[in-house]
């Protein structure tokens, strides 16, 4: 076995291990190190004054356990000690936060947390990343939104939560169908597609002025819009040109740029790289849909992927790791590879679809949908091995999730 | 849910009102001349959608089954050429109609991904009746993925129904 660090992520080493399987090509492995967790006692945090202040101390340990950092120690053990007291009056919440090393001066934080609105939740996942922060040194996504479909009796509606289920609002209200949601890099905008004005068209949604517009409105099909991550621009499938093809649409100018030229097949999923210079999609000219990557300038497309009957939905993470669904025996599974499609490894096995991969920022974390037996749900899945956790436990059919910046 | 039984009706009916028409008559020639989707000119933009639509053409009037496609295909295939006929026919001597073609696939397959397959499908069955002298600018498209399923069944037989190009026929304000 050969070991080498391949990339440093926000403190996590990133390796790659050569799996040493001997015949046909097999899948190249992708660990990473740093998976180990803290042990933290939070028994010293007490809540006091209200409801508030209760919700406060139970989300701010469900927080630290999804970051997938820490575990929860049994009163009086463990190496790090939260401390404090969330206290409520008069509807609002001050939290005097103390982390610390067990039987050492040595303080990780020490911070009062308020809020005039009584916004526990919220509050508390402040304070949750703020804790994975001065513990781990990696970013927390415990303030973090997921946008998504929900179906409910064939409305098809965008919906946002945060990353523990909480807080599940209803975006749109049409009454019929939008897909392929995504997240502006400033987190304050949504692109999605919706079929309210009859046709296929691109709308970005603004969170402050909760007012949707139209971005994309041209002749045929306006499709799975991807904002660049300088915000300037978004990547899409259009095919006012006489047939699907992937562009990028200036924002700012309206100018187009046309990125493939195939007339024989169709071009879907474009996700841009971290630093904007290029984008991986799908694409059929090769028959079975697969993926390709290509100059955000434009240029000659790559093929990165040939296992697997169907490789498709990619997400190019923070990470620079792209996540994607492949079809094996019949299934979609989760895979992630590196950006030349050198080393990839499997992410899951189970006999369900796995579908829409989406990277959280902390680049570990990564929402999905997943189908069984015709029912569709949300869950995040942690590439260092904890188990999924389903996102949300209300009726209806949630999909294609996408994960806030 | 309509049955096979009942498609065939529906099939017969369309026949019948072809035959009354009179459009059956026509003799091959270059009006029946069919011409492959892949010999199209590479670029065949859109036209700008029109800023409304009219009433629907009832189904009294005309009306024509769903063009049927392969698994992951956007090929009309030699079976299904007879309904771009009849529709060019009924365009071609119907001046203020127009037409919206509307890809369909099955369930299988990534709901964008589905989204780009169900437009190429509308857009080579544009391409035949472009070549069956339709006027391109009367023809816009329309891709629902697999978003509106007409049958929700889960076997071959329902995918089979699903992927689907639908005429849906207009007539101009």
């Amino acid at each position: 076995m050969e070991r080498r660090a391949m990339k440093e992520v926000g403190g996590v080493v990133v390796a790659g291990v050569l799996a040493c399987a001997a015949a046909r090509g097999a899948d190249v492995e992708i660990v990473r190190k740093g998976a180990g967790k803290s042990v933290i006692d939070v028994s010293g945090l007490r809540a006091s004054g209200g409801p508030g202040a209760t919700l406060f101390v139970s989300v701010l340990q469900s927080d630290l356990l999804r970051s997938g950092w820490f575990t929860i120690a049994k009163p009086g053990m463990g190496g790090v000690v939260l401390s404090g007291e969330c206290r409520e009056t008069s509807g609002n919440l001050r939290a005097a936060c103390t982390v610390s090393v067990r039987g050492r001066t040595q303080t990780y934080l020490d911070k009062v947390f308020r809020d005039e609105s009584p916004q526990a939740r919220a509050l508390a996942h402040a304070a949750a990343d703020e804790i994975v922060r001065a513990v781990r040194a990696v970013r927390g996504i415990a303030s973090t939104r997921i946008v998504m479909v929900g179906s409910h009796g064939g409305r098809k509606e965008i919906y946002t939560c945060d990353a523990d289920g909480g807080n599940l609002t209803r975006i749109t209200n049409m009454g019929g169908i939008c897909i392929a949601p995504n997240w502006a890099p400033d987190g304050g905008r949504l692109v999605y597609t919706s079929f309210h004005r009859g046709f296929p068209d691109v709308y970005m949604y603004d969170f402050r002025t909760r007012v949707q517009k139209p971005i994309a409105n041209y002749p045929g099909v306006n499709v799975s819009a991807d904002v660049s991550p300088d915000g300037k621009s978004i990547a899409l499938t259009l095919s006012r040109d006489g047939n699907p093809e992937l562009y990028v649409k200036n924002l700012r100018n309206g100018k187009l740029k046309r990125l493939t030229k195939t007339p024989h097949a169709a071009e879907a999923s474009p996700s841009w790289s971290p630093d904007g210079g290029q984008i991986v999609f799908v694409s059929d000219r090769a028959g079975a849909p697969q993926l390709y990557r290509v100059s955000a300038s434009g240029g000659g497309a790559k093929r990165l992927t040939f296992r697997g009957n169907e490789n498709v939905a990619p997400d190019w993470g923070p990470n620079g790791l792209i996540v994607y669904s492949s079809k094996r025996s019949g299934r979609y599974q989760l895979c992630m590879m590196d950006s030349s499609g050198g080393r990839r490894q499997q992410l899951t096995t189970e006999q369900a679809d796995h579908e829409d991969p989406s990277w959280a920022p902390d680049g570990r974390h990564i929402a999905y949908g997943r189908t069984e037996r015709y029912r569709s749900s949300i869950y995040i899945l942690d590439t260092l091995k904890d188990p999924p956790v389903r996102l949300l436990s209300r009726s209806g059919d949630w999909y294609s999730p996408s994960w806030s910046p | 849910m309509v049955s096979v039984g009942r498609r065939m009706i529906v099939i017969a009916g369309c026949l019948l009102v072809i035959i009354g028409t009179g459009c059956w008559s026509t003799k091959p020639g270059p009006e029946a001349e069919v011409l492959n989707p892949d010999v199209i000119p590479e670029d065949m933009p859109l036209h700008p959608r029109e800023n409304a639509y009219g009433n629907p053409v009832p189904k009294s009037e005309f009306s024509v089954p769903p063009v049927y496609f392969g698994y992951d295909s956007y090929q009309v295939a030699n079976s299904e050429l007879h309904k771009l006929q009849a529709v060019a026919s009924f365009m071609r001597r119907t001046p203020g109609v127009l037409l919206v073609i509307e890809g369909h696939c099955d369930e299988r397959g990534t709901r964008e991904y589905n989204m780009s397959l169900g437009e190429h499908r509308a857009l080579a069955v544009r391409a035949g009746l472009v070549g069956l002298r339709v006027g391109s600018s009367r023809i816009q498209t329309r891709s629902f993925g697999e978003e509106m399923p007409v049958d929700g069944g889960h076997s071959e037989q329902s995918w089979q129904r699903n992927r689907r190009g639908v005429f849906v026929l207009y007539r101009r304000k």
